[in-house]
């Protein structure tokens, strides 16, 4: 049972704010304590569902460990890690990362920012047009993939027919060494330039108007004004969707998987890909952790490096 | 003030303290998890043995859960399972999981390695067989088919491809060998070929059937002279090879040695890849470099095909006049297509296929003791006829030499004939692997982003490099 609360009629000399809390309000939580209780859930889910599985996979890319093999997990020390460092197949399927996300983030970066660029120029109809533009992206790359898969068919695709009727020859898109990666990187830039033109587009709406008012009492030509005003405004904002697409495309596995499977032989195989079949055709579990975790490396470092370069630009 | 004052930020030192305890809590967590988690494994290394007898079963309603890939066989399994198993143990019912056939082995595989799965009896390929003993994922069968399979009532080989291991020779069965498993399904390749175009008369070597094809294609514009596995997913392109390899005298490996480097590129295999690419594939659509079951049939029935090689158990939808532009009747398509045995030439060996029921270690008692029950009822002769009836293809000699079987289907003769003449892959652990190597290097060459003996050798230098990496330390995989 708590204390009665003083009466000022016992003691009038005392102030009434000094009464401590009601016992109901005891129970409360404090401030503190409410925002530890509505941060805790999703620090749990973070620890646990990204935290923890980093730092296992950590542990486990410094032994021999197999998921299905079971056993104890042997530490080899960096031994997954320089064999991952000096395989020559590893090489091959970074040499066929780097160029696809080159050729995809490229691409997407052209089409992306002209595609805003023609948009934000229009009074009319750009909220429908933004819309339209937006469907690709809203597709699960799975669906995205077998659609194409059926689209670029050499036998009975609808890409092929079409060329056909046009009087030009049947394209092996998908199972040519050159065309396949092709077909890929289009694929991804048919999907993913929506990504860019909505960050490119949300630049170009915010260049202040009066830039482009000053420049035209100054009679500054379009492709002045382009040079000077829009593009150095809207960089630094196209620069950061890069970024978020050339990590998406350095870690791309569906449209590979459902397109091409990696083929002809492994001339598509990405390094997700690799790491796939690393982790689930010989369960080798410890040197697909490495593997993963020197592909978080990589992105890590480039993406550290890409920051300054932003934080540069703004400085700048 | 109704908030109390703020908690002012922690110094730095203070802070990193508090981050470098919480890592090394997470860290000690890890290692903790792991540890324990090596010693668990380590204690079941091998198979668990079924009981020589069927357990008591169960009275209360259950569900039997199998896991496959997705094709016709797998449908028709659970229909006739639901409605013979179910008049012997009324409260069974049988569910067929399936998946994709590029997810097969990973479906299972990655329950296995969680020590828990979602099915009772995996259908797994022969190959798989050798990964699945050697991680104890599936039940030792040996005690319980002495006592209640009769095994004489099987070609031995039938019965040892489809639960043996280690491997069984081609053509033997060695009886002291452990059994984990029962056929299900008996399948090999057939050739499908165009009566109307080359003739009644299949063709009977190998030289024979490339000339007719390249006849039938030059005489059909618009129709290709062969269509056949191809892609690089499964095991869709590396079967192709392994047949052609096998009719060209050539061999895979040397199973005793653990050899394959100068085995399978041998002269034999070297011309067997020859042949491959260089006189099969130009007779082949344009595109159909990631061809598999499905667009090879899709080719046959759309008449854009003289003669193609496909499994049995997929050929049923070929007689289909709904899924097919050769005729409106079974009787109008059968006019036209003729089923034969693969052509010989040097060797008359044939790929086997087809899968047998293994029982999951993961499985609750219950639901092994059903398992098992089912695996007994379901290799019972009368049993047996009645699957071949339904479209199956049994394993018991008695059931392949019965009317029901044989009078089921134009393509099911040819498998009587084809049983003697089968040879499997590499029945190992590391299969996954080696099918892998073999499809993707067999697809490169067959697409031209390799040199057929440039792709060869790859392929001999890269499985010699897997299997004889149990010593290495550490990159195992790559």
């Amino acid at each position: 049972m708590s204390d009665p609360a003083p009466s000022t009629i016992d003691r009038p000399g005392q102030v009434a704010s000094a009464t401590p809390p009601a016992p109901g309000r005891s129970r409360r939580l404090s401030d503190r304590g409410l925002a530890v209780a509505f941060i805790s859930p999703a620090l749990l889910l973070l620890l646990a569902m990204s935290v923890f599985p980093l730092l296992w996979a950590l542990y486990l890319s410094f032994t021999d460990y197999s998921a299905t093999r079971g056993g104890p997990a042997n530490f080899v020390g960096f031994g997954n890690y320089t064999a991952i460092l000096t395989s020559a197949q590893v090489h091959l399927r970074a040499l066929t990362t780097v160029i696809y996300v080159v050729g995809a983030v490229g691409l997407q970066t052209v089409l992306g920012f002209t595609i805003a660029y023609l948009i934000s120029r229009r009074t009319h109809g750009r909220g429908l047009l933004t819309t339209l533009f937006l469907v690709p992206m809203m597709l699960s790359p799975v669906v995205v993939g077998l659609f194409w898969r059926f689209m670029l068919d050499a036998q009975f695709g609808v890409v092929n027919s079409m060329l056909g009727s046009l009087g030009l020859g049947q394209v092996e898109w998908l199972t040519r060494q050159r065309t396949a990666l092709i077909s890929l990187i289009v694929v991804d830039t048919w999907q993913w330039t929506p990504f860019i033109m909505l960050i490119a587009l949300a630049g170009l709406t915010a260049v202040p108007k009066y830039l482009y008012e000053a420049a035209s009492i100054d009679r500054a030509s379009e492709w002045f004004r382009f040079r000077t005003i829009t593009l150095p405004l809207v960089w630094p904002l196209l620069l950061i969707a890069v970024l978020f697409r050339a990590i998406e495309a350095f870690r791309l596995f569906d449209l590979v998987y459902i397109l091409t499977s990696g083929g002809p032989g492994v001339s598509t195989e990405t390094l997700s890909f690799h790491v796939y079949k690393v982790a689930f055709l010989g369960f080798n579990t410890g040197t697909a952790s490495a593997y993963g975790i020197l592909m978080v490396l990589v992105v890590i470092v480039l993406t550290q490096l890409y920051l300054r370069y932003l934080n540069k630009l703004k400085e700048d | 003030m109704r908030y109390s004052k703020r908690t002012g930020r922690l110094s730095v030192p203070g802070r990193k303290v508090r981050l470098a305890t919480a890592a090394m809590l997470l860290v000690t967590m890890t290692t903790a998890a792991a540890c324990s988690d090596g010693q668990d494994d380590g204690a079941k290394a091998s198979a668990p043995k079924a009981p020589a007898t069927i357990p008591e079963l169960t009275k209360d309603p259950l569900t039997l859960s199998f896991i496959w890939f997705e094709w016709p066989p797998a449908q028709a399994l659970e229909a006739f399972a639901n409605e013979e198993y179910k008049k012997e143990r009324p409260n069974a019912t049988i569910k067929v999981n399936t998946v994709p056939n590029a997810n097969w082995h990973d479906a299972m595989f990655t329950q296995f390695a969680a020590r828990k799965t979602d099915f009772d009896i995996a259908i797994l390929d022969s190959q798989h067989i050798g990964e699945a003993v050697t991680n104890g994922n599936i039940l030792d069968l040996t005690d319980f088919v002495k006592t209640n399979i009769d095994v004489k009532a099987y070609n031995p080989y039938l019965l040892a491809a489809y639960g043996q291991f280690p491997q069984a020779e081609t053509g033997k069965r060695d009886e002291n060998a452990s059994l984990y498993g029962l056929p299900l399904l008996g399948d090999t390749w057939t050739m499908i070929y165009r009566k109307d175009l080359i003739g009644d008369k299949p063709p009977q070597t190998w030289d024979e059937m490339i000339s007719a094809a390249e006849k039938c294609q030059a005489d059909n514009p618009g129709v290709s002279g062969l269509a056949f596995h191809q892609a690089n997913g499964s095991d869709a392109a590396a079967v192709t090879y392994n047949t052609v390899n096998g009719v060209y005298g050539g061999n895979l490996w040397d199973a005793k040695t653990r050899k394959i480097q100068g085995v399978i590129n041998d002269p034999a295999g070297q011309e067997a890849m020859d042949v491959l690419v260089n006189k099969m594939k130009p007779l082949t659509a344009k595109g159909s470099g990631n061809w598999f079951i499905d667009e090879v049939n899709a080719a046959v029935a759309q008449g854009k095909a003289c003669i193609a090689f496909n499994w049995i158990a997929a050929s049923g939808g070929l007689l289909d006049p709904k899924q097919s532009t050769l005729g409106t009747t079974r009787n109008q398509i059968l006019d036209k297509l003729g089923f034969a045995t693969l052509p010989s030439q040097k060797t008359n060996l044939v790929p086997l296929g087809g899968m047998g029921m293994h029982v999951s270690a993961y499985s609750s008692p219950a639901n092994q003791a059903e398992a098992l029950n089912f695996m007994k009822w379901f290799e019972r002769a009368d049993v047996q006829k009645k699957w071949a009836a339904a479209g199956g293809v049994p394993s018991r000699t008695d059931a392949l030499e019965s009317p029901e079987f044989l009078n089921a289907g134009p393509f099911n003769r040819v498998y009587a004939d084809s049983v003697p003449r089968m040879r499997d892959m590499w029945n190992v652990p590391e299969y996954a692997r080696l099918v892998d190597i073999e499809n993707t290097n067999v697809n490169a060459a067959l697409n031209g982003a390799k040199k057929p003996k440039e792709a060869l050798d790859d392929i001999a230098k890269e499985q010699q490099s897997v299997l004889d990496s149990s010593s290495r330390k550490g990159g195992g995989g790559l």
